[in-house]
């Protein structure tokens, strides 16, 4: 992720022969960048395939601490912080959309509404935090999972609200224009891909 | 009005604003080829199925024998 940020200031391609080389390289990029978030999927699948082991190999789920069952999460909650973070998946595709046909004016507003509401979201997950009934992080197997795989989701959370945030700077320094974007166009998928992993770990853990 | 109740009813209006934006957005991406095109088209529908899940949750189908 900070390569392809890093490379981004030689976006701007000049002449023919740029606009080449550009075209090859970003080829590149994209596709390695693609294979850095399938490594990340890599990352999520196996703890999420460890939590599924784990609670299937316990008679009762949430499962019973001191001779007493835990609560389920607040899934009224958690709908709510899931929505606000699909929002943001929403406002990012359209920030890009509005960066494309030029209009920066609405490309700012819709990254600021996707900061706003991934750190909306971060405050969400820290309030579940100190609000949750579970045990702590090694209380029991259903606090370690749901802790480790939502911690490991919030940082990845919280470091794409710093990629957004430097690809926001990175425009006002006019390292992109509206037909050299690679660093926007990965900000976004970056994004969408940490909303979808939140898809799965919102029914593993609020509706299964 | 329980701030349950509250919650629930954002999140349903919300989702159904989300999902709305998102197919929007998925058709729009629909008939790119590029392979930032066509993740960002997977992405799209994974977040509309997502907007799904909610509207499950907030009328209590999943999970089973209700939240809490």
């Amino acid at each position: 992720m900070a390569v392809s940020v890093a490379e981004h200031g030689h976006d701007v391609g000049h002449g023919a022969h740029d606009e080449i080389i550009y075209q090859e390289t970003r080829d590149m990029r994209l596709m390695g960048f693609v294979l850095f978030l399938f490594s990340d999927v890599v990352l999520f699948s196996s703890y999420i395939f460890a939590y599924i082991y784990l609670r299937n190999s316990i008679p009762s789920w949430p499962p019973i601490v001191d001779g007493h069952q835990l609560p389920r999460l607040d899934t009224a909650f958690a709908a709510f912080n899931s929505v606000v973070l699909f929002g943001s998946g929403v406002t990012m595709h359209w920030a890009l959309e509005h960066w494309k046909h030029g209009n920066r004016g609405r490309f700012d507003l819709f990254m600021w509404l996707t900061i706003v509401l991934g750190l909306g979201f971060l405050g969400g997950q820290s309030y579940e935090y100190a609000h949750a009934q579970i045990g702590g992080w090694s209380g029991n197997t259903f606090g370690a999972s749901f802790f480790t795989l939502t911690g490991m989701h919030g940082l990845h959370v919280f470091l794409g609200v710093c990629f957004l945030f430097v690809l926001w700077l990175q425009t006002k320094k006019n390292v992109y224009d509206q037909h050299h974007f690679f660093g926007l166009t990965a900000g976004t998928l970056y994004w969408h891909f940490v909303d979808v992993i939140w898809v799965v770990l919102f029914f593993l853990f609020y509706l299964w | 009005m329980d701030l349950a109740t509250i919650e629930k009813a954002v999140a349903f209006i919300g989702a159904l604003v989300v999902f709305t934006f998102a197919v929007i957005g998925l058709r729009g991406e629909w008939k790119k080829t590029g392979l930032d095109d066509n993740v960002t088209k997977v992405l799209l529908a994974l977040m509309a199925f997502g907007c799904f899940l909610v509207v499950l949750a907030v009328f209590g189908v999943l999970p089973r024998g209700g939240g809490a």
